[in-house]
């Protein structure tokens, strides 16, 4: 018994010490200089990338998901809610838009930083607008924790940079649009394909497949346009800044005051019109 | 001691003040709370222009008009895409004299979505259709 018991202990400290490698291991090396250079090679996704808007538009117009009969009751209920000026705010609580919808709804810019053995997507409209995208082999791991945007990994192949994300929050929207969009209810994945139509036209060709909420995978594209300009930079925009009004402290110092809110979204700083009532 | 607030800070509160009346939604959304088959002009004086993430506002105080009641909140896109579309933080001040374009909220709240400004002392005018931004 005493041998029995010695062999599950060696087992279990093998274990705990195989899943201590895992996560000690070396995942992101020091590139070699061929890697930087190989690079070079990769299609280009430098400057910054703008949503086609009207594209996006279309996109709902004439390509919606085909989504579960219980689930499209609620499209039609949000739909009929923004017709009648009373549009559900799904973005205005400034959580990350997630996986897919970074990609699929957004109004602001991205920009793509290609790196050996990742590509860094990074959205214009907060911080929290980034996506990791592992280029360098590795496979997607068994159980990663959930996230807004997800596990990625990719690889090039012939100038297509594919893409499987998995891990996705269910919280997180399928949005087709910043006001219709339903949370994925767990299980989401997102298969892209992106690439260059043109030498500034980018492609991003999604396959989304949602099971709770969807009764066939959702297959489309988005476009992005690319410019170079220093008029199109990438800004840092803090989505939360809008949940705050300048204000000085008891100092005199600069600082923010917290906004209040009602149900759209719309700023009702009460504690400014205190402010306000001292000088009238 | 308390410090009485400064000139700055009266104005920041009738900015606040116009806010809790008319400035819609803080944040990423949807611009269905305007109606976008009216389309209200008005004519007046800068009182800020907010150049603040997430959406740009501007607030007008109504030629005729005194006081909160007369100011006019209305919302545009966000810094970063309005650059793209000509614009900067200082395309306007406090105190122009401006005629604004606007789809008007639905609820009659005095506020809208921002369709073009024309400075009255130059002439300029802008607009911010994000589909623009193609062709910048």
């Amino acid at each position: 018994m005493r041998t029995g018991l010695i062999a599950i202990i060696a087992a279990a400290t093998l274990s705990t010490t195989a899943t201590a490698q895992d996560w000690d291991a070396i995942s992101m090396p020091r590139p070699a200089p061929e890697e930087w250079a190989a690079i070079a090679e990769l299609p280009d996704l430098s400057g910054t990338w703008s949503p086609d808007i009207r594209d996006q538009f279309a996109q709902m117009d004439t390509n919606p998901p085909n989504w579960l009969p219980h689930v499209q009751e609620q499209v039609d209920y949000l739909y009929a809610e923004e017709e009648a000026g009373r549009p559900k705010g799904l973005f205005i609580d400034c959580l990350p838009h997630g996986s897919p919808s970074l990609m699929a709804v957004t109004h602001n810019a991205i920009e793509f930083l290609v790196t050996p053995g990742r590509v860094t997507v990074l959205g214009e409209s907060d911080g929290n607008r980034i996506r990791r995208i592992w280029t360098d082999g590795r496979d997607m791991p068994e159980d990663p924790d959930p996230s807004f945007d997800g596990y990625s990994v990719g690889y090039w192949n012939d100038g297509v940079l594919v893409v499987e994300t998995a891990a996705i929050l269910p919280q997180v929207y399928l949005a087709i649009s910043e006001a219709v969009g339903i949370p994925n209810n767990g299980g989401m994945t997102v298969s892209e394909r992106i690439h260059l139509l043109e030498p500034d036209l980018l492609a991003v060709d999604m396959v989304i497949d949602a099971p709770e909420i969807l009764a066939e995978p959702y297959e489309t594209r988005r476009l992005f346009h690319r410019r170079r300009q220093r008029s199109h930079e990438i800004e840092q925009g803090v989505c939360r800044r809008g949940d705050f009004i300048e204000t000085e402290d008891e100092w005199g110092n600069a600082a923010w005051a917290p906004a209040t809110h009602d149900g759209m979204g719309n700023l009702l700083p009460d504690d400014l019109l205190e402010l306000l009532g001292d000088e009238e | 001691m308390t410090r009485r607030p400064g000139l700055r800070r009266i104005a920041l509160g009738l900015i606040a003040a116009a806010s809790c009346l008319t400035l819609p939604a803080s944040a990423h959304h949807s611009f269905a709370m305007f109606d976008s088959s009216q389309v209200r002009t008005i004519t007046g004086q800068v009182v800020q222009f907010r150049w603040s993430n997430p959406h740009v506002a501007l607030f007008v105080q109504e030629e005729g008009t005194t006081g909160r009641a007369g100011v006019w909140a209305i919302e545009l896109t966000s810094p970063g895409n309005l650059r793209r579309l000509g614009w900067s933080r200082t395309t306007l001040e406090p105190r122009d004299q401006v005629t604004v374009q606007m789809n008007p909220m639905r609820d009659g709240r005095q506020g809208g979505g921002f369709r073009e400004v024309t400075l009255l002392e130059t002439g300029e005018t802008f607009t911010a259709r994000l589909i623009d931004i193609e062709r910048n």
